[in-house]
């Protein structure tokens, strides 16, 4: 058996914003001539030197925030290249150097062409103080755009999961045939068929509705529970779904609809495919600050599940996780020659209800 | 009309039940839950009209009426499927039509009614006219009165005789229908021609060997036929086929 790593989503997300574009440069000069206004009401001493102060303060202010405008739309696709975290760590860095030189070309400036004095302080401390204040500027822009695309990025994910999990079920295959099994059972056992409505209705309702994108076990536990109720009908003795689950505290919160398009994988790609169909296992357990979860299934032996779904729904997995939990949980597959499994791994606070 | 139900799921297999016995026109003889046991009852019951899941388990729909278009008096294939994805796979199997799920009564009845119009000759022509484009993963063989289905990865090699094709698998030797010719161009990325009248699947070949005469004969892979020295000329490789199966073995 050999674990084999998933492709990452190529989907690229941009998270820095284009500084190119004149809507940024207008908002970089904005955010540059508050600085400049917060700078000079903080220092400002003499009445009557406010607006000549603020001059001052602009003029060096917006040549920085210019300059580093243009070093970040000319680098912008090298720093987005470099993955996300290093991203932002060599942008400070490189803004943060660009800042420090600038401050010393400025100083140089003002002893060359300095008529009345400029700049009051020595020269260490100007750049000392230059540095400081913008490294702060530049920390606070940095984590700003970080959060505000990471924002961007869990809206689309979500929206992506709710999405993928109403096709998979108006997935023809999938409704089609609960509405076939329903309309033989109207005959042959009623009852049966009242409860497939009622069961079909409930699925219908977790994936349709739903606030948030976290939900207790219990709750997503309960959707794949129905979930199977709705294929055994269709798959008799066929499907069989052992829950290893009482060790799971119920509460736990969990990316919702995870666990009930892993089952249905299991079941689509596994069971379907095989004459004497087998044993889907669902299983979890607790370890250390940990929850682990897998669902394997049997699949017919040289079944490879190239398939688009199962690729889509297992990306969108592992996406919604990382986003939810960082690098603390990891998403698995292990592809045997006649099993399949995955195995969901996240840190679970014992302490939080 | 005498119906055969195949399919996986019983409730869909009920649900077509329940109207056919509706219609009180129509007799539905059997049900079969797979693919195989689709070809062994149209054989044996010999069923006009056959209604044909698509997505089974090991032999699915397409490939079940492939096999059932090659009987002597095939039945008239009728594919019922939740989805249309698969029409024009339906269309190349020669089915009269098909069904879509939840059954329709009408539908239903309007393609039995279709079904009934159509001779036994006009079936024969259709089925004649059925073409799978990719590979079956069986052939069919008769045994006694029987149809059966021989997985193709069992094949170690066909062998023509003067009037049929014998299929020498895992478990025995049958005889088949299709032609020598045909099944070479179907399979040819997995046999090779090794003479006039012999066809030998490529993975099964453990190497090529002189015998005293200075002819090549083919060795199979794990045969223990103690036979299989002498079996005669069935695996000697012809002098026109030598240079291409050697370079068949080289390619895989």
């Amino acid at each position: 058996m050999t674990a084999t790593p998933e492709p990452e989503n190529t989907e690229s997300q941009a998270y820095l914003p284009d500084f190119c574009a004149t809507s940024t440069v207008f908002i970089v000069v904005l955010a540059a001539e508050l600085v400049a206004i917060l700078l000079t009401i903080a220092s400002y001493d003499t009445p009557g030197r406010f607006l000549i102060e603020l001059s001052k303060t602009s003029l060096f202010v917006l040549w920085l925030a210019l300059l580093s405008s243009a070093i970040m739309c000319i680098f912008r696709s090298k720093l987005e290249s470099a993955g996300k975290t290093r991203a932002f760590v060599l942008g400070f860095v490189v803004l943060l150097a660009l800042c420090g030189v600038l401050a010393e070309i400025a100083l140089q400036l003002t002893r060359i062409f300095g008529q009345s004095v400029i700049i009051e302080d020595s020269h260490s401390q100007f750049i000392l103080r230059t540095l400081g204040i913008s490294s702060i500027v530049i920390a606070l822009m940095m984590r700003y755009l970080y959060v505000s695309s990471e924002w961007r990025r869990s809206i689309v994910l979500e929206a992506q999961a709710r999405i993928s999990a109403l096709q998979a079920l108006i997935r023809p295959h999938f409704l089609f045939n609960s509405m076939n099994t329903i309309a033989s059972l109207t005959r042959t056992d009623p009852r049966q068929a009242e409860e497939a409505v009622e069961d079909l209705s409930d699925l219908l309702r977790a994936n349709l509705g739903g606030s948030g994108d976290r939900t207790s076990l219990k709750a997503e536990l309960e959707v794949a529970a129905i979930y199977q109720r709705i294929e055994k009908l269709r798959l008799g003795d066929r499907l069989n779904v052992r829950w290893n689950v009482a060790d799971l505290p119920m509460r736990a919160l969990i990316p919702s609809l995870t666990i009930q398009p892993l089952l249905e994988n299991a079941i689509y790609h596994g069971i379907e495919l095989l004459p004497d169909g087998g044993d889907v296992t669902v299983s979890g357990k607790r370890d250390d600050g940990y929850l682990e979860i897998s669902i394997s299934n049997p699949v017919a032996p040289g079944e490879t599940r190239a398939k688009g779904g199962n690729k889509m729904a297992l990306a969108n997995i592992r996406q919604r996780f990382e986003l939810a939990y960082g690098s603390r949980a990891t998403v698995d597959v292990v592809e045997g020659y006649d099993e399949y499994a995955v195995r969901l791994r996240f840190p679970h606070d014992e302490n939080r209800p | 009309m005498k119906v055969l139900i195949v399919d996986d799921e019983k409730p869909a297999r009920d649900r077509l039940r329940q109207l056919i016995d509706d219609f009180e026109i129509h007799e539905v003889v059997g049900e079969a839950a797979n693919g195989e046991e689709a070809v062994a009852m149209a054989s044996s019951l010999n069923p006009e009209v056959v209604l044909l899941d698509i997505r089974m388990p090991g032999v699915d729909g397409i490939e079940t009426a492939h096999h059932l278009n090659s009987m002597q008096q095939p039945p008239a294939v009728v594919f019922t499927t939740a989805y249309d994805e698969y029409a024009i796979d339906a269309f190349d199997a020669q089915a009269i039509g098909y069904v879509l799920k939840p059954i329709r009564r009408e539908r239903l009845e309007r393609a039995l009614e279709h079904a009934s119009r159509l001779t036994g000759a006009a079936l024969k022509e259709l089925a004649a006219e059925s073409r799978l484009e990719s590979q079956r993963n069986h052939v069919c063989a008769r045994v006694q009165d029987e149809l059966r289905l021989i997985p193709i990865s069992d094949i170690s090699f066909f062998s023509a005789d003067q009037k049929y094709v014998c299929v020498h698998h895992v478990s025995g030797q049958d005889l088949i229908d299709d032609s020598l010719k045909s099944l070479e161009q179907e399979f040819a990325t997995t046999f090779v021609r090794i003479h006039r009248g012999a066809l030998v699947a490529v993975d099964k070949i453990e190497k090529l060997e002189k015998s005293t005469d200075g002819r090549t004969c083919v060795i199979l892979r794990g045969d223990s036929r103690p036979d299989n020295r002498d079996a005669g000329d069935e695996l000697i490789v012809s002098r026109r086929h030598l240079a291409t199966v050697r370079r068949r073995l080289k390619g895989r």
